[in-house]
């Protein structure tokens, strides 16, 4: 990680000797590390590592979407009301009389999240609603489904390909964990290098000038708010499979704490600004901070206090780093 | 002697490198209409924003009544009496007329303190009447007219008994029988002894309201007339009569062929049987005052607004467009009027605004090429002498000049040949002036069209081959470069 971190303060280039905010998220990230395999024997045990890093999957995956909608100046909140009401919607076709085979459910439930995401960017680019009330809307909608759908009981499912989504290993490497680093591999890329990702940035910093400059801000924000609500299906699925059950409670909150993880890793909430890898790195010191707490003896109500604390705390290092500029 | 109002001695207001007050004075009296002109930046914004308590003077005293006065805040300048009603109204708009009037002091009924409704649309009805319009006090501010909202302001600052009153352009967004409807009340006004300052650029107006007029030109008094003794040409000449500084590259370059022909553009209410035509190597300016609907041509031929009919012609090919991407295609290019709300992504670097209107011929499929970028990027910061640390530093770090370049150097990164340039030098330094210059004109001597539009006169008959005037949605003449003047320019532009 530290060379990662190294190569993003040479690519940033020209500062001399500044390191970039990535680069010190990703320091603070491997000194949490070392801090808590030094504080816990258990911390760095093949069990504890393996749970995490699929913890950090599950959230990592929407939260690196979630960036592309953050950069381009939007949000999206549905995602957990998306997550839990996937893991319904697959847990009940499984219980069907008559259920279809695994392969169409799980593609069944890649295109709610199409349409929960596609909806939420028609919604946003052709009845011009604000974001946040249109997937607040959305957020309460898919929720509320789930209940509707499951009559407010928790599903089992006990299949083994979606098990696998959520449980699976290739080469001892956690399938969730895979996923991520496709996942992000592609959303670098696609930030850093493609045209698609340039658009994304313009339109976050400048709507105005972007629409002028003859960029279809529609398109683009539609293809963005879409692929938010994939994500979410996709981490709805190995919830599922995680658990093994399918119940409308999956992801309570996790909006929040996803969020929370962009705007870590230096996203600006107004847009413009924000990188997959600062995301990257929110989302592994958040994970390590809840697994690491624990290991060393604190409860989850604590440990969210920390997060709140880090939180407004980093943020306002950001804002530091900024007026310093110029 | 004559009894003043107001009087305001040697006022000086001094901004970082600037002095936009120099000794100014300035005096009202008791029912006269006192009208105030000078080109934009002369100052007269200046002064009223010190008489309404917006800025505190550095030098110079003002007198009320005879009374000598320190005006710190506009709270302090309205219990003096002083009322400004600026060209952008602040009515409450959710709010209904008699709230607006009433605002701050709403009659309560006696108990519980609810507003007492009945008294308050009475006193509404009376300070209405008294001003001779006819508004129902309980309609909502917001489904009114912009001049029955001028009104509104005006009954409310009635209401408060200002003796003075401040008209920042009033007509400007106005028709003809709303501005007859404003005139009357003025006069009614003038009556109660109230001294009314009329801010305009129209001269017509001034003359026909006015009693005294004053004029300022580089934050100084050039000096007061009365309107009656004085004629337009004079007053031209007294807002004008500034040096041209030898700071204009301008070339002669023979004309070619058409590249962009507009034929009866109609906007309805806005913009009224528009043609006109550029040819490649020619400089077309728009001239017109606010809201004469010089931005309105130019936002319809790039596709940003609607127009009802009338054709655009490239090449002498009929063509539609409607959206910016599509003027994109047709090799237009478009400079803002703002170049921090409209044209630049402030939070990304020099070499992504160069690119952004270009994002899609950065390479091949679906990645940018960033290799290809940064070589445009730089040829561009270097052609256009753009002043940056690196083509990676953050927009928002370069001074407004520099970024006026990118945003130009934006439209000849898509390879534009008709540019429209809206206030191509606007708040830059003379040094960034003359790069644009030069390049406006390498660009028609390399056969590119230009439409400029320019609030500057200086800039505008120096760098224009051809003027338009626009007022009030029409062309109202027509120069070449040596006909025009600015005595003729302003003339047609206030018809």
């Amino acid at each position: 990680m530290a060379k990662t971190a190294e190569t993003v303060a040479e690519q940033r280039g020209g500062k001399k000797f500044r390191l970039s905010s990535t680069a010190i998220l990703f320091l603070f990230f491997v000194v949490m590390v070392a801090a808590f395999a030094a504080l816990s024997r258990d911390f760095y045990s093949i069990y504890n590592v393996t749970s995490m890093l699929t913890n950090i999957a599950f959230s990592g995956i929407v939260a690196g979407t979630l960036t592309l909608v953050m950069i381009m100046g939007g949000l999206d909140i549905s995602i957990g009301g998306n997550i839990a009401l996937t893991s319904c919607l697959v847990a009940y076709i499984y219980n069907m009389e008559n259920a279809p085979a695994t392969g169409i459910i799980i593609l069944i439930a890649i295109a709610l999240g199409a349409t929960i995401g596609g909806f939420n960017g028609f919604v946003i680019t052709r009845l011009d609603l604000n974001p946040i009330i249109t997937t607040l809307g959305t957020m309460a909608i898919t929720r509320g489904m789930g209940y509707v759908l499951t009559k407010s009981r928790s599903i089992l499912i006990l299949e083994d390909v979606v098990g696998f989504i959520g449980r699976g290993t290739i080469a001892k490497l956690p399938f969730p964990l895979i996923l991520f680093i496709v996942v992000y591999t592609v959303l670098t890329f696609i930030m850093g290098r493609s045209k698609f990702g340039r658009k994304i940035y313009c339109i976050g910093a400048n709507q105005e000038a972007a629409k002028l400059s003859g960029i279809n801000i529609r398109k683009v924000k539609f293809i963005t708010y879409l692929v938010s609500g994939i994500a979410a299906s996709i981490s709805g699925l190995i919830l599922t499979g995680q658990s093994a059950v399918g119940m409308p409670q999956h992801a309570t909150g996790s909006e929040l704490d996803v969020i929370t993880a962009v705007l870590l890793g230096g996203t600006s909430l107004a847009g413009g600004k924000g990188s997959v890898l600062g995301t990257l790195a929110g989302v592994l010191i958040l994970g390590v901070l809840y697994n690491g707490f624990t290991m060393i003896g604190f409860r989850y109500v604590h440990i969210r206090v920390f997060q709140g604390v880090i939180l407004i705390l980093v943020v306002s290092l950001y804002e530091v780093r900024e007026k310093k500029k110029y | 002697m004559v009894e003043r109002l107001l009087e305001m001695r040697g006022i000086s207001k001094r901004f970082p490198g600037v002095l936009a007050l120099d000794s100014v004075g300035f005096d009202l009296r008791p029912g006269e209409v006192h009208g105030m002109l000078g080109e934009n930046g002369a100052g007269k914004s200046t002064l009223i924003k010190v008489l309404a308590g917006d800025y505190s003077k550095d030098e110079g005293e003002i007198l009320i009544g005879g009374e000598k006065v320190e005006l710190k805040s506009p709270s302090d300048s309205q219990s003096r009496g002083i009322s400004v009603i600026y060209q952008e109204l602040n009515t409450l708009d959710t709010l209904s007329v008699a709230e607006n009037i009433f605002v701050g002091n709403l009659p309560k009924r006696k108990g519980l303190g609810t507003v007492d409704w009945k008294t308050l649309n009475r006193n509404a009805r009376t300070v209405l009447q008294r001003m001779l319009v006819d508004i129902n006090p309980r309609k909502i501010v917001g489904d009114l007219t912009v001049h029955e909202k001028q009104i509104i302001e005006i009954a409310k600052a009635i209401y408060k008994d200002a003796r003075i009153l401040v008209m920042d352009e009033p007509t400007a967004a106005l028709g003809e029988k709303d501005t007859a409807s404003l005139f009357n009340i003025i006069r009614s006004l003038k009556l109660q002894g109230v001294g009314v300052i009329y801010i305009s650029h129209r001269l017509k107006e001034i003359f026909e309201i006015t009693d005294r007029v004053t004029v300022l030109r580089d934050g100084k008094l050039i000096g007061t007339e009365n309107t009656k003794e004085t004629d337009r040409e004079r007053l031209i000449t007294m807002m004008v009569g500034r040096e041209l500084k030898d700071m204009y590259p301008k070339r002669e370059v023979p004309s070619g062929k058409t590249l962009i022909e507009v034929r009866n553009l109609n906007i309805k209410g806005i913009l009224e049987d528009i043609s006109f035509q550029v040819r490649a190597g020619e400089i077309v300016g728009l001239f017109g005052l606010l809201g004469s609907g010089r931005q309105n041509i130019v936002r319809a031929l790039y596709g940003i607004d609607e127009f009802q009919s009338g054709k655009i012609l490239i090449d002498g090919k009929p063509v539609i467009i409607d959206t910016p991407s599509k003027a994109l295609k047709r090799r237009m290019g478009f400079m803002p009027i703002d170049r921090k709300l409209e044209g630049l992504a402030l939070t990304l670097t020099v070499s992504n605004n160069i690119t952004m209107a270009n994002v899609d011929n950065l390479g091949q499929g679906y990645f940018i090429d960033r290799q290809f970028e940064k070589e445009h990027a730089r040829k561009w910061v270097k052609d256009v002498n753009i002043k940056t640390p690196s083509i990676d530093t953050d927009v928002n770090s370069l001074s407004g000049g520099n970024q006026q370049k990118i945003v130009l150097a934006k439209l000849l990164e898509t390879g534009a040949r008709i540019f429209i340039m809206n206030e191509p030098t606007r708040g830059i330094d003379v040094g960034a002036k003359v790069d644009i210059y030069q390049m406006m004109e390498r660009l028609s001597e390399e056969g590119a069209g230009i439409i400029m539009i320019s609030s500057e006169l200086p800039e505008m008959l120096a760098m224009a081959d051809r003027i338009l005037v626009i007022s009030k949605g029409r062309i109202t003449a027509e120069y070449s470069r040596k006909e025009a003047t600015q005595e003729k320019l302003l003339h047609a532009a206030t018809v």
